[in-house]
């Protein structure tokens, strides 16, 4: 049999048999080179509560070459592209070694979680909210986790109307501030509109980036 | 190295010698080389011989390169008293840096070692240390990785400290325990008759995975530095285990031959890697980018990059055509121009060509601009255009710029889409960009379509002649055909059909030159120098343009004693000519005599930008 397709199938049947790992590496199709991994959220971690999925591909040198990996469930975390789902991590490049599995990868992947690293990020706008504002970020990626992963959201806090909590929701999706975007919501301008242009500068607060509120009025005003 | 190459009579020929290559290389004593050449007839001819525009060079085979990494290994066993694989793995590590490497070595020789991936880090607290000063820091690339080490005891366990050991045999079937059979940890195999193989931080791994793990490094990722397979072990596999995993020992029972065929190429394409390691490690070294080339050029007097605001070190490498690697049938190679091309390429930048007489600063500058405006430009590179008089669209299939419309027989110029009898007389003027329109320039608008026009003025000329020197090259193709059936039929002899072959390469070599006139011209400050440059330029293109268009005259028996003499009469004024073009151009930069309008790399910027 084929050394490749021997390892595969036994690294699969290995994790099925591992009762005591959350990690599940399942079918796409028939194929034993495409695979579905996942694993629960870390506890203690925005990503708590919630179940996340990874795309896998075997490639034909494997495993002297490494598996690539993407996140299908959508992550809000500084080494995810929170486009597509592109993940920075040293063992899927350089540091990878042929004695890693799918398993230990998918450990490694979930460890990522618990500790990002933003200083080698692979999206720059997550990295940057997460540097400048970690409770803001938190709230963000909490929410992303509680309608993409099904996580539990966040925790209630008394006295919000529908209304507000939906908005707090768009602005957290955004990975934005409540108190910015009211701010410039109060000088007459539409929500929606402002949420665009907050997003699209990267907007921190006026201190940060030396982004000036006139700026972003200007912006506005377009 | 195949070549089909046929040798013409006035050919230049090229010296090859390997012995005196290596002598004359490597070696930073100048006196040296000049005791070493001295007396050596050709070697001194050749140097009063050489033309401002030429830089001195030689050509070295894969097997000299390799002469040279060895006597620099030598060299190290013999200070350090360490085996040739050990020496050889410091100086990689060092990227061939004695030097620094003896440096480093004599103040901590186990850091360097460790750091070189030779042997395993010692343990921190060592019950019975045999060298006490151990490092804990380590600069090896494959470290504990970020996250996996964290959570995982994986292959991190079970290793144990080693102690360096230098002359350890490479291969080392260790024996497993007689209670556990082996199982190895990456292909899970576990049949009986499996081969473990471990560098000295004994992880075993079958030899099949060594193999296809070896192999992928070097075929994928062109990687010699393979290290153990093990997570964290920074261990670097010695070349003769590589050699033993990928060559069989002689007298070896013969294995699968396609499977052994695959390692010998392996093999032989790890050994390339290492003298590129080597060529790229060496200022004075380059290799050659020709498809499936091994050779390589040294030229130290183009090694810095303060000299290649004087010279532009145009080299070869000796070879010619395509490697026999290459699987390409000779009217392939005929078809996309290779076919016994000499190797000539810039040894100060990476232009795959010969940019002469445009310093490489300025070569590259251009080629960036043409790349940036290629939308805008595109336009012009198209081989289709109206007649200006008729309007019916017209292809050029030759590379002489004199169009004749075939509808209504008007005369004109490709490139500027003139009368053709204006360029004839005495007075030509299609090589010069007008530049009355970018002082009239008054608002910002027309100032930025003036610098455009500008741009496209040199653009237009510069794609084509690149694009009228393939076309020459297509039309001699069929025409060859004609002269050779000619031999046959009639009295000339082989030599004598031989006159339109010369000319068409001569054709190709100056609209190269010609080619890079117009980026050249393109940075140069307006001034008398520049008009110098300009009617130098122009007097070429002239004699280039007469040139092509006798080479797109009829054929026939009879009147080939006629065109033969006007042919080489022609190609021979138009080689003074371009000797003159390059010569100039090489003179004025040593003399600093080219001023420029913009910003070239390594050259003052200037006061002010008048073009
Ligand atoms: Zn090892
Ligand atoms: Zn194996
Ligand atoms: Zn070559
Ligand atoms: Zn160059
Ligand atoms: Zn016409
Ligand atoms: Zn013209």
């Amino acid at each position: 049999m084929d050394a490749r397709l021997r390892r595969v199938n036994k690294e699969i049947a290995d994790c099925k048999n591992d009762k005591t790992s959350n990690i599940k590496i399942d079918l796409i199709e028939e194929s034993p080179f495409h695979l579905k991994g996942s694993f629960p959220g870390p506890e203690g971690t925005p990503y708590q509560g919630g179940h996340f999925e990874v795309d896998i591909v075997i490639p034909e040198s494997y495993p002297f070459q490494p598996v690539k990996l993407k996140f299908i469930t959508k992550v809000y975390h500084p080494n995810v592209s929170s486009a597509s789902g592109a993940i920075c991590l040293d063992i899927l490049k350089d540091a990878w070694s042929p004695v890693l599995t799918l398993k230990s990868t998918l450990i490694s992947l979930q460890s990522l979680l618990c500790s990002p690293e933003p200083n080698d990020p692979q999206d720059a706008e997550v990295a940057k909210h997460y540097t400048t504002s970690k409770n803001s970020f938190e709230d963000t990626a909490i929410y992303w986790t509680q309608i993409y992963a099904g996580g539990p959201g966040p925790k209630e806090k008394k006295g919000k109307a529908s209304t507000a909590r939906e908005t707090r929701d768009e602005i957290a999706i955004a990975g934005l501030e409540r108190a910015h975007v009211e701010q410039f919501e109060a000088l007459g301008f539409e929500r929606s509109k402002v949420i665009d242009v907050l997003r699209r500068l990267n907007y921190r607060g006026p201190n940060v980036a030396k982004l000036s509120e006139d700026r972003v009025v200007e912006e506005l005003l377009k | 190295m195949s070549s089909d190459y046929e040798i013409s009579d006035d050919d230049e020929n090229y010296y090859v010698d390997d012995e005196d290559m290596i002598d004359g290389t490597q070696d930073d004593d100048e006196d040296d080389i000049d005791m070493d050449t001295f007396g050596d007839d050709f070697k001194v001819a050749s140097k009063s011989k050489r033309k401002s525009y030429e830089i001195d060079y030689e050509s070295l085979s894969q097997t000299a390169v390799e002469e040279l990494m060895q006597s620099d290994v030598d060299h190290i066993c013999g200070i350090f008293g360490v085996e040739a694989s050990t020496a050889a793995l410091l100086l990689r590590h060092m990227s061939w840096n004695k030097e620094r490497l003896i440096e480093k070595y004599m103040d901590n020789p186990t850091k360097v070692l460790v750091a070189a991936g030779i042997t395993v880090e010692e343990p921190l607290s060592p019950p019975a240390p045999i060298r006490s000063h151990c490092s804990s820091a380590s600069a090896s690339s494959r470290r504990p990785t970020r996250s996996a080490s964290k959570l995982l005891g994986l292959a991190s366990g079970s290793k144990s400290p080693k102690s360096p050991s230098f002359a350890s045999p490479p291969l080392k079937a260790t024996r497993p325990p007689k209670s556990a059979p082996f199982v190895c940890p990456i292909c899970y195999d576990e049949s009986p008759d499996l081969r473990p193989l471990a560098l000295d931080c004994e992880h075993p791994f079958c030899s099949g995975c060594w193999i296809a793990y070896a192999s992928s490094k070097i075929n994928d990722e062109a990687e010699h530095t393979i290290r153990c397979m093990a997570e964290t072990c920074a261990l670097v596999a010695p070349d003769a285990f590589i050699r033993d995993l990928l060559v069989p020992e002689p007298g070896a029972p013969a294995g699968d031959p396609a499977e052994e065929a695959a390692n010998a190429a392996t093999w032989a394409r790890f050994q390339e890697l290492l003298v590129r390691h080597f060529v790229a490690s060496n200022p004075n070294l380059k290799y050659c980018p020709y498809p499936s080339c091994t050779n390589t050029v040294s030229c130290p007097a183009a090694a810095s990059k303060a000299s290649l605001i004087t010279t532009v070190p145009i080299v070869s490498c000796g070879a010619r055509g395509i490697g026999g690697a290459a699987q390409m049938s000779q009217s392939q190679q005929l078809s996309i121009g290779l076919a016994g091309k000499e190797h000539k390429f810039c040894f100060g930048c990476s232009i795959e060509s010969d940019h002469r007489p445009v310093v490489c600063g300025a070569a590259k500058m251009w080629l960036k601009k043409c790349e940036d405006d290629s939308e805008t430009a595109n336009w012009i590179k198209s081989n289709t255009k109206e007649c200006p008089q008729c309007m019916s669209t017209i292809e050029k299939n030759g590379g002489c710029n004199h169009m004749t419309c075939k509808k209504c027989k008007n005369d004109f110029c490709w490139v500027c889409m003139g009368p053709w009898v204006e360029h004839g007389t005495a007075w030509y003027s299609c090589n010069r960009y007008d530049e009355k329109g970018g002082v009239e320039a008054r608002d910002a608008q027309s100032k930025s379509r003036a610098s455009l026009e500008r741009y496209l003025h040199y653009y237009n000329r510069w794609a084509n002649h690149e694009q009228s020197a393939k076309l020459s090259v297509e039309l001699y193709a069929k025409t060859e055909k004609k002269m050779e059936d000619m031999q046959i039929t009639s009295a000339l002899t082989w030599i004598e059909v031989q006159f339109m072959k010369k000319a068409v390469e001569e054709v190709e070599k100056c609209r190269m030159t010609l080619k890079w006139t117009y980026a050249m011209a393109y940075y140069l400050a307006k001034g008398n120098e520049k008009e110098l440059f300009e009617d130098n330029q122009r007097d070429l293109e002239k004699a280039v343009e007469d040139l092509s268009e006798l080479l797109e005259s009829p054929i026939e028996a009879e009147n080939i004693p006629t065109l033969r003499q006007k042919v080489t009469d022609k190609t021979v004024y138009v080689q003074k000519r371009n000797e003159i073009m390059l010569e100039d151009t090489a003179t004025g930069f040593l003399e600093g005599r080219w001023k420029w309008n913009a910003a070239i790399e390594g050259f003052d910027v200037p006061e002010k930008t008048e073009y």
